[in-house]
């Protein structure tokens, strides 16, 4: 691969095209675009690659004025110099170029020394602008994952002092952030900015941090607290207030205003009955608010020493009935609202996660604030890729998937998720529905080690599997590629893959085999079929008893001869239909061609009788013209494998029926052995 | 004939393209590539079907590729053929001089660059 740069120059004339990359060719790779469509529709898959635009102005489809305006529509202008080309050194059009963001503009006819100077350096300049904003995130992200990570250690503490686990904190956290941004949506009372939520969640690591100032033997009684002791206990909320007031310089960041109210009055109550304040309403902040609700809910789902956990539904229905202490109403319609959400949520929030999802979302937001010119490209485009996949699935409406294998976690798509009824992210998906119900515990295991078993030269798998949709057995294709490392020694690291519904495509697709099967003068089977079917019985149906018939009607060239041939077709047809009345649907019936028919039965003990009664039923007339039939019988032993076999012996005992006088039938026996037909001669 | 002298006869300005582009290979090279310039034949098909824009376009084209190569003979010819087309939706009667010009200038240019 080429280590240089890449120059996309736009010019409709390829003289002007070929002399720019004559002198720019020695330092750079250059890509040539005839008009402004042309050189869009290579950003659009090439961004990234291009460092710099050469643009002319005067070109057919789209000039250069409209070039720039549509990379300023799509935001490219922001990512990639463009430069000016062009004889025109009118000041209208070299300020409208300006204007439009291009960063210079050099005129025809062109100097080497002139071009080369200035799209080195604007090469570099941009470059630059890159690196920085790359590190600037990097540092935010470093910043940020410090900050995080000193909050948490503090409240680590607390915790652990408490005898709680540490995820309390992570808890709270998660659950704080849930009711905060859906209290957003409801009303704009308070001041719940991006920034402001992310702020809260954080703070809200702290809200304990007072316990420490509490005697271990209070702190962690099994019994009940005297009054006595409860009253130290409630200090721990104004000690907490105290800490944070406390320290030094820093008290004027909002970190610390927002922490101070929440670690004193998270234990207010709405109704002006908590404590240590006695504060009534919104005169406690919100911050301490949402907190306290997220304490009570994370306490009443987790398991402690003095009470069990209890299932979300009846935690969320505890709180509403106000067992736990009164609550803003506003508060309590959020939590109503996530109620669902904190069910799948807390079971997925570990440590590692979610302290990096926050980080990331103080890194986009910081970098948003900070103005568009540094937001980070990649993850734009990377957006714009999943935006487009989700679009894309939505449209196809199939069931995109992720899947990790250890821990074994399914990621779904929206619409994938949605159609199902499932969440997005199933952790532990063989104990699930997933694993359960929509795929068979057997089919789930048969595709994962399938995707498991592939090569980083081969890793798809296609397979169909009928799944359960929504109550329905539905026929699904699954086409997955498993994903491996690009490492030396490649590793496997799970897969992605889609599941299409083709219930309808294979119904019709067995529509239409069956009509392939079917003669499509009698509607019986044609012979390709018949012998299909019973090949496959024959291999089967070992200790079954079976009989071939074949016959053909002894006289059907007079039929035609004499009556024509639309008569001799309806005497097939007849032929049929009777055929088909006294066979059982069990029964193999085919035509085989021409007025040659074939009956495959099975029976029990003897089958002359059947034999009888199919060939009285056959033989007669039809309008006058009177049906004949020579008949031979095989029946399956033991010695018979094939159905080539099988037949050979019905139709030589036919064939020796026709030779003796015809409108018979026999049973074939070791005798007719070295018969000749007229079929094997 | 030298590149200077080819540039004597057609009227170009030697001095300038010697000093942007450096070397008289390289100034061989793209004046070959005149030569297959179709942006003079696309000028002639646009005036003989009266498209006024379309000849703009093509004679602006032409411009840029002479000053590029210092051709300031037909260069100048074409630039002035270029202002009378330009922002025009019809073709008026001063085009018709001003495009025997260029023709003649053309012929001349292509002349002087085959003897090379």
């Amino acid at each position: 691969m080429s280590a240089k740069k890449k120059i996309l120059i736009v010019d409709d004339s390829e003289m002007n095209r070929a002399l720019l990359e004559d002198m720019l060719a020695d330092d750079y790779d250059i890509v040539e675009a005839e008009n402004g469509m042309e050189a869009l529709a290579y950003l659009h898959e090439h961004e990234l690659e291009i460092c710099l635009m050469l643009l002319d102005i005067v070109m057919p489809v789209m000039d250069g004025f409209e070039t720039l305006a549509m990379m300023n529509k799509n935001g490219i202008i922001k990512h990639i110099p463009v430069i000016m080309i062009s004889a025109e050194t009118a000041f209208t059009y070299i300020d409208r170029a300006y204007g439009l963001g291009a960063v210079d503009f050099i005129s025809r006819p062109f100097d080497e020394r002139t071009v080369r100077h200035r799209v080195d350096s604007n090469v570099i300049l941009a470059e630059k602008q890159r690196e920085l904003s790359t590190r600037l995130s990097a540092e935010i992200y470093e910043k940020e994952k410090d900050n995080r990570l000193m909050i948490q250690i503090l409240s680590h503490i607390v915790e652990f002092r408490n005898g709680e686990s540490g995820l309390h904190v992570l808890h709270v956290h998660a659950i704080t952030e849930f009711i905060l941004n859906a209290l957003r949506k409801k009303t704009d009372a308070y001041d719940l900015s991006p920034k402001q939520i992310t702020l809260i969640c954080n703070a809200s690591a702290l809200h304990d941090v007072g316990k420490i100032s509490i005697p271990s033997e209070i702190l962690n009684k099994p019994g009940r607290l005297t009054p006595e002791e409860f009253d130290i206990m409630k200090s721990h909320t104004v000690e907490g207030a105290k800490m944070l007031d406390n320290i030094p310089v820093h008290g004027n960041e909002p970190l610390i205003k927002v922490a101070y109210e929440i670690c004193r009055w998270h234990h207010e109550r709405y109704d002006g009955r908590g404590y240590p304040d006695g504060l009534k309403g919104d005169e406690i902040p919100i911050a301490a608010q949402v907190v306290a609700l997220a304490d009570v809910y994370d306490a009443l789902t987790s398991k402690r020493v003095y009470k069990p956990a209890f299932e979300p539904e009846k935690a969320v229905q505890m709180i509403l009935n106000g067992e736990c202490g009164t609550f803003n109403p506003l508060l309590l319609e959020c939590l109503k609202e996530i109620a669902d959400k904190l069910k799948q949520e807390l079971t997925v929030v570990s440590a590692g996660n979610s302290a990096d999802r926050d980080i990331q979302n103080t890194v986009a937001q910081t970098l948003k604030t900070s103005g568009a010119g540094v937001s980070n490209r990649t993850i734009r485009l990377l957006e714009y890729e999943r935006t487009k996949n989700k679009i894309l699935s939505a449209l196809t409406r199939e069931i995109i998937f992720e899947y990790s294998p250890s821990p074994e976690i399914i990621t779904l798509s929206d619409w994938g998720a949605d159609y199902l009824g499932m969440p997005v992210t199933i952790t532990e998906p063989r104990e699930k529905d997933f694993g359960k119900r929509v795929f068979k515990p057997k089919d789930f295991d048969k595709l994962t080690t399938a995707l498991k078993n592939t090569s980083p030269d081969n890793p798809t798998v296609t397979e169909k599997f009928i799944l359960d949709i929504n109550g329905r057995k539905t026929v699904c294709k699954v086409l997955a590629s498993a994903i491996w490392s690009d490492t030396e020694h490649s590793e496997y690291e799970g897969a992605i893959g889609k599941i299409v519904d083709i219930n309808d495509e294979t119904e019709e697709m067995k529509l239409l085999e069956e009509r392939a099967n079917l003669d499509f003068r009698t509607g019986l089977l044609n012979h390709e079929a018949a012998k299909e079917q019973i090949s496959k019985l024959l291999v089967g149906g070992r200790n079954r008893q079976y009989a071939l018939v074949f016959f053909d009607l002894d006289n059907f060239k007079q039929a035609n001869d004499v009556h024509g041939h639309l008569f001799g077709d309806e005497v097939l047809e007849y032929v049929a239909s009777t055929i088909k009345k006294n066979t059982r649907s069990s029964d193999i019936a085919a035509r085989m061609g021409g007025d040659e028919f074939i009956i495959f039965m099975g029976y029990k003990g003897t089958v002359e009788p059947q034999i009888k009664r199919i060939f009285s039923s056959l033989t007669g007339e039809y309008k006058g013209f009177p049906i004949k039939i020579s008949m031979g019988v095989a029946c399956v032993d033991k010695s018979i494998q094939d159905y080539d076999t099988l037949f050979e012996m019905a139709d030589k005992a036919a064939y020796s029926i026709k030779r003796s006088g015809k409108n018979s039938y026999r049973f074939y026996d070791d005798s007719l052995k070295d018969i000749t037909t007229d079929r094997n001669s | 004939m030298t590149v200077k002298e080819c540039y004597e006869i057609m009227k170009g300005d030697y001095d300038d393209v010697i000093s942007r582009l450096r070397t008289d290979e390289r100034i061989k090279k793209f004046l070959l590539k005149v030569l297959s310039d179709t942006s003079f034949v696309q000028l002639c098909n646009a005036i003989a079907e009266k498209n006024a824009e379309e000849a703009f376009r093509a004679s602006h084209t032409l411009k840029g590729v002479c000053k590029n190569m210092s051709l300031t003979n037909l260069a100048y010819s074409a630039s002035n053929l270029t202002e009378a087309l330009r922002g025009k939706q019809e073709i008026g009667d001063d085009v018709e001089p001003l495009f025997k010009k260029v023709k003649k200038d053309y012929a001349l240019t292509m002349a002087c660059i085959q003897m090379l």
